[in-house]
């Protein structure tokens, strides 16, 4: 891990407006936080928290009302940040009507991956997550599990220096939790900054480095893993989360 | 470089080809054409010698229609089903440009409704063939694959419709409004001709200006007809229609750009 930063978000606010009154509701209240190269970074939050929002304003795919999300030095969502990012968006529903390989050519021909380079990294992808067997399956007939290993793959297509993961390991079963903590392990290894929203704790205190818990849009605290389980006077994460959320 | 820009307009509109012709109801509309066009023999035999003019007519008229109906359809569905399946959000979080995905979502639209025309005009000329007792096809190939080339370029007006309005409304007003603009553009000269009639100034000045703000599509029948006379019109009339559908593409393709440029993905 450097020094450097690789994600930057300088008081980011949005509001939510009713389609009728046009009443605004915050999502995110001044949100601020930066994630070092190679940091393995968990975004915690109860439901409703804005932690998908965050995620959205970081890869560009929804502008903040105010406030700077920068990836890479870059503008979020500027073609040059997105060319080095990996995303995973939360319940990924992809094309029913291709099959897993067709898909992930697809997102690969979108970073206009040259052909060869292209087909062995879809080989190497998808013994990664472990659907090598199913890869010329329509994806209708893929399981949950399954489109989330899919997801994860093409989310990894560009070899990507920064990761963002919504939820990757929603609706997954043990073996597949499993599975994705030991992808994040290898991710990590290989020096790649991953930024990734989780409800499932043990999860989240096994991969992450350090952790921001954020409530109705405000980041009310940010700590280390190494901090929170030996020197905080927490049990263990989920004390920690709790504490922090007044549940 | 220029990879970087083409992939992936290329790669969505094999998506998009794909997505479409793999969906059923697409062969329904065409198993569907195929019947009417078929009834063109019932209707033929009831004529006074001119039974392979109505099978020409009609089975041209079902190409039209059918192919309108399933450019509508599709084309006011393009983005509205991206974002309902959320796939949109795999594309836009990889460095694919607002122009790109519009650019090959059409394409991709283009190749399948190509594919459609192209392959209910082959059915229409094996029933000619078929019903002629004489089976001289260089009589009518001519003039059917010319009015054919008339009718794609016709629906590549009517997807562009579809594809601007796609981008901002729901797939049920877009229909409307697709079929609205269609509908007028079938009536614009009209408008200039009741401007002409109009004794009011103001309401001359009106109707000739909601006349150039809205397609004309008129021209694109008259030529149709003009064709199946066995007449060829004029190279002055083809390049302007040329000109002016395609003009009138690039100008909605543009537009559809740049309202889904400002769009967000929440």
């Amino acid at each position: 891990m450097t020094g450097v930063n690789v994600i930057e978000a300088r008081g980011l606010k949005k509001d939510r407006v009713s389609s009728f009154l046009l009443k605004r509701s915050p999502i995110l209240d001044d949100l601020s936080l930066t994630v070092r190269e190679g940091e393995t970074y968990g975004l915690l939050g109860p439901n409703g928290a804005g932690k998908t929002t965050t995620v959205k304003i970081l890869v560009g795919l929804i502008k903040p009302d105010s406030g700077d999300a920068l990836v890479l030095g870059q503008k979020a969502g500027e073609p040059e940040a997105l060319k080095q990012i990996g995303f995973l968006p939360e319940n990924p529903y992809f094309y029913s009507h291709l099959t897993g390989y067709e898909f992930l050519e697809f997102i690969g021909q979108l970073f206009a991956l040259k052909k060869k380079e292209l087909k062995e990294r879809m080989a190497e992808l998808l013994e990664l997550v472990g659907m090598t067997a199913d890869a010329n399956q329509p994806m209708r007939k893929y399981s949950k599990g399954m489109l989330q290993r899919l997801g994860i793959a093409q989310s990894l297509i560009n070899n990507p220096k920064v990761i963002f993961w919504d939820e990757p390991m929603s609706g997954l079963d043990p073996i597949g939790r499993r599975d994705v903590r030991k992808i994040l392990e290898r991710l990590k290894s290989e020096g790649k900054t991953i930024f990734f929203n989780s409800h499932l704790l043990p999860d989240v205190s096994d991969v992450c480095d350090r952790v921001g818990v954020l409530v109705k849009g405000k980041l009310v605290a940010e700590d280390s893993i190494k901090d929170i389980e030996r020197g905080g006077g927490y049990k263990d994460l989920e004390e920690y989360f709790l504490t922090k959320v007044g549940g | 470089m220029v990879s970087s820009v083409i992939n992936p307009v290329i790669a969505i509109a094999i998506n998009t080809f794909r997505e479409t012709v793999r969906d059923r109801v697409l062969y329904a509309f065409f198993v569907f054409a195929c019947s009417i066009t078929v009834l063109g023999i019932l209707l033929g035999s009831l004529s006074v010698g001119q039974d392979i003019r109505i099978i020409e007519d009609l089975g041209l008229t079902v190409i039209a229609i059918i192919g309108g109906i399933i450019s509508v359809f599709a084309g006011t569905n393009l983005v509205y089903k991206e974002l309902e399946r959320r796939t949109i959000y795999v594309i836009f979080t990889k460095p694919v440009s607002s122009w790109q995905f519009i650019t090959g979502k059409y394409l991709g639209l283009v190749m399948c409704i190509f594919v459609v025309v192209l392959a209910m005009g082959v059915f229409l000329l094996g029933l000619i063939w078929m019903v002629d007792p004489t089976h001289h096809m260089q009589l009518h190939i001519g003039s059917i694959i010319a009015s054919l080339a008339l009718v794609f370029l016709e629906l590549l007006f009517v997807l562009a419709l579809a594809t601007f309005f796609s981008t901002f409304s729901t797939p049920i007003m877009s229909v409307i409004f697709t079929l609205s603009l269609w509908f007028i553009g079938h009536l614009g000269g009209s408008l200039l001709d009741l401007s002409k009639m109009s004794s009011n100034p103001a309401a001359q000045q009106l109707l000739t200006a909601l006349y150039w703000c809205l397609p004309d599509l008129a021209q694109l029948t008259r030529v149709r007809s003009v064709l199946m006379y066995g007449k060829e019109p004029s190279q002055e009339i083809i390049i302007f229609m040329l000109a002016y559908v395609f003009a009138f593409i690039f100008f909605l393709l543009g537009l559809a750009s740049l309202v889904n440029e400002r769009r967000e993905f929440p």
